[in-house]
């Protein structure tokens, strides 16, 4: 979808050698893409967004745009193409939240009709409610309202592309945190190209489906989040990501990948001395007790399932320490087992049936064999 | 608590007694000097100074405001930034000389009458406006610039649908600064023989005649506050909502 080449910028700097701040960059973006280019400050990863758009011209290099050489496209044709957001948000005063959202789509002269429907449907998929901000002024907003409306102006003329300049960077962390899972739910359904710029990793794991970094205008590295945590290209990206890479690989990881098939599911009125023969035999440590719709119940260990034990599974039901839902990663699972204090968890899904389980061995040997890609299971 | 409401409810009613009694006897004083019956007697003239001073501070408020807004504007372009200085620090010289030196000027170039003393007004007039709009329009933050380019504005479209409203508070600040000055300078136009309130004043000076002096005054104060009054009102009703601080708290 986006395609730089050799893309570099120079500044010019009156009697002094010119500022490198983009070197050579050259990387692609498929469609429907989360990148995010990440980096410390003054690396140049604002810059390389900003000629994309041609708020910075570039000094050389090619950018292309779903196959389209950029050079040959005006400035102003271009944006309006391409949906951009700022740290700063930048909403107009004077404008109402309506008259902010349809800028796009009126310097496009579309239809004003649908525009202002296409504004309520894009407000609603933010939570704020149309009808009570709508004619509303942006200084009648808070700021994480006003970002909100700064990310849906971006997307009111359908943009296939949208550039955002550290959009959450100036929301306080709690509010940041929920605008996020907002704009990935929303991007999840509108598939939008996204060109991202953060400085916070955290961020950057979270939100990418790529993440690029830079240092001094090079790019250093340019993967999936967790090729990037996982095998760093250098010492600088090593650095950068953080000496606790690994704990944020498990944000990346899913339950299901980390998933026990289960071996040995048993019923709480089954004998404990036949129980006992089938554990011995599948060589199970223990086994979880489900009720009759599935669910987890508790369950009983090797010790306890003795051959010469009489009565039913039911008498010795150890209570289980938890349980975490197949879709949650692997950061939440281990926080519950240290929660718990156990090192297994059974995993269940949306009706609460019971999976399998994961123990904190598999989760190491998982993040232990480096990469891994997303989907693949231990078997 | 409640007594210091009293007192002060007590001393409202007091000060409109006092004020009522005020009035009163400013009614006695100028009944007693004839001032009420020289106003009556010349209460033709009176209407026909009053229109012609409304007349020339209006047409040369409203001419200096629309100058000073385009020539404001036209100081902000890009092309033009590089003279912008030189010119701001002309025009701070020019509101530096006194209105009665530029009334002058003006008459040694273009004679005397209306002319000349709309010329005057106007020069005086656009000093604040444009200063005001040049200043207005470059404080509107560069992010908010910024996002209306990215949004894919031309230059002209981010100056009329982002700048220019968003200046128009400061720009309007800088109308009613202007008015003010243009009516307190409309006297003087009355050296160089154009009709205006100033007539009275100075017929009342050379005369010695307290009571055409009062009258004078008078009614040009009463002017300016009205002046002022009325822009105060369209500065309120007609600048949209978003860029009106005087409406932020009404919502």
């Amino acid at each position: 979808m986006i395609r730089l080449e050799n893309l570099t910028k120079h500044f010019e700097v009156p009697g002094k050698e010119p500022v490198i701040a983009a070197n050579n960059i050259s990387m692609e973006v498929g469609k429907g893409e989360i990148c995010i280019f990440l980096g410390p400050s003054g690396c140049g990863k604002t810059t390389a967004l900003k000629m994309i758009n041609k708020l910075i011209p570039k000094t050389s290099g090619k950018i292309y745009l779903a196959g389209k050489d950029t050079d040959e496209l005006d400035p102003i044709t271009l944006r309006r193409e391409i949906g951009y957001v700022i740290q700063q948000i930048g909403l107009f005063p004077n404008m109402t939240i309506e008259g902010n959202i349809c800028v796009v789509p009126d310097l496009l002269k579309m239809d004003r009709k649908k525009s202002r429907e296409k504004a309520r449907v894009l407000m609603e998929m933010v939570n704020l409610d149309p009808d009570i901000f709508l004619k509303r002024y942006p200084r009648e907003l808070s700021g994480g309202q006003q970002q909100r409306i700064g990310v849906i102006r971006a997307l009111a003329a359908d943009p296939p592309v949208m550039l955002m300049d550290e959009p959450f960077g100036a929301i306080d962390p709690i509010n940041r945190e929920v605008i996020q899972d907002e704009f990935l739910k929303m991007n999840a359904e509108l598939g939008k190209t996204v060109l991202f710029v953060s400085h916070d990793i955290d961020e950057a794991v979270k939100m990418g489906d790529k993440i690029a970094i830079f240092r001094e205008g090079v790019l250093e590295q340019c993967d999936t989040p967790d090729e990037i945590l996982a095998n760093p290209a250098n010492h600088f990206v090593k650095n950068f990501v953080g000496a606790d890479r690994a704990l944020k690989r498990l944000k990346l990881i899913k339950v299901t990948a980390a998933i026990m098939p289960f071996r040995m599911v048993v019923k709480a009125d089954d004998p404990l001395n036949h129980v006992a023969a089938k554990m011995r035999e599948r060589d199970a440590h223990i086994a979880v007790v489900v009720g009759p719709r599935g669910r987890a119940r508790g369950y009983i260990t090797k010790a306890e399932a003795r051959d010469d034990a009489s009565g039913l599974v039911g008498d010795y039901l150890d209570p289980i320490p938890g349980t975490i839902h197949e879709d949650d990663n692997l950061h939440d699972a281990v926080s519950q087992m240290y929660t718990h204090a156990s090192d297994w968890l059974p995993v269940v899904d949306d009706d609460g049936a019971y999976k399998g389980y994961i123990t904190q061995h598999t989760v190491a040997s998982l993040l232990g064999e480096v990469p891994r890609k997303k989907g693949e299971t231990i078997s | 608590m409640n007594d210091v409401i009293e007192l002060i409810r007590r001393g409202k009613t007091l000060l409109f007694y006092i004020l009522l009694a005020l009035v009163f006897s400013l009614g006695v004083f100028a009944q007693s000097n004839g001032l009420i019956a020289e106003f009556r007697d010349g209460y033709e003239d009176w209407i026909y100074l009053l229109r012609q001073n409304v007349i020339i501070v209006f047409s040369s408020g409203i001419t200096a405001s629309l100058l000073g807004i385009a020539s404001g504007i036209l100081m902000t372009r890009t092309w033009f930034k590089r003279y912008a200085e030189v010119f701001s620090q002309g025009f701070n010289i020019l509101s530096a000389v006194p209105t009665l030196a530029i009334l002058a000027i003006i008459m040694t170039l273009t004679g005397i009458g209306f002319k000349s003393a709309f010329i005057g007004l106007v020069t005086v007039t656009i000093l604040p406006v444009l200063r005001n709009t040049y200043q207005g329009i470059r404080e509107v933050p560069d992010h908010m610039i910024e996002a209306a380019r990215g949004q894919g504005m031309t230059e002209r479209q981010v100056l009329w649908k982002v700048q220019f409203p968003n200046a128009m508070y400061v720009i309007s600040a800088g109308i009613r600064t202007g008015f003010a000055l243009n009516v307190g300078t409309s006297p003087l136009i009355t050296l160089i023989a154009a009709d205006s309130l100033g007539e009275y004043i100075f017929t009342g000076i050379q005369l010695n005649e307290f009571n055409s002096l009062l009258i004078g005054s008078v009614s040009v104060a009463a002017l300016a506050i009205v002046t002022d009054f009325v822009l105060s009102k369209l500065q309120y009703w007609l600048l949209p909502k978003g860029v009106n601080p005087q409406r932020f708290a009404h919502d």
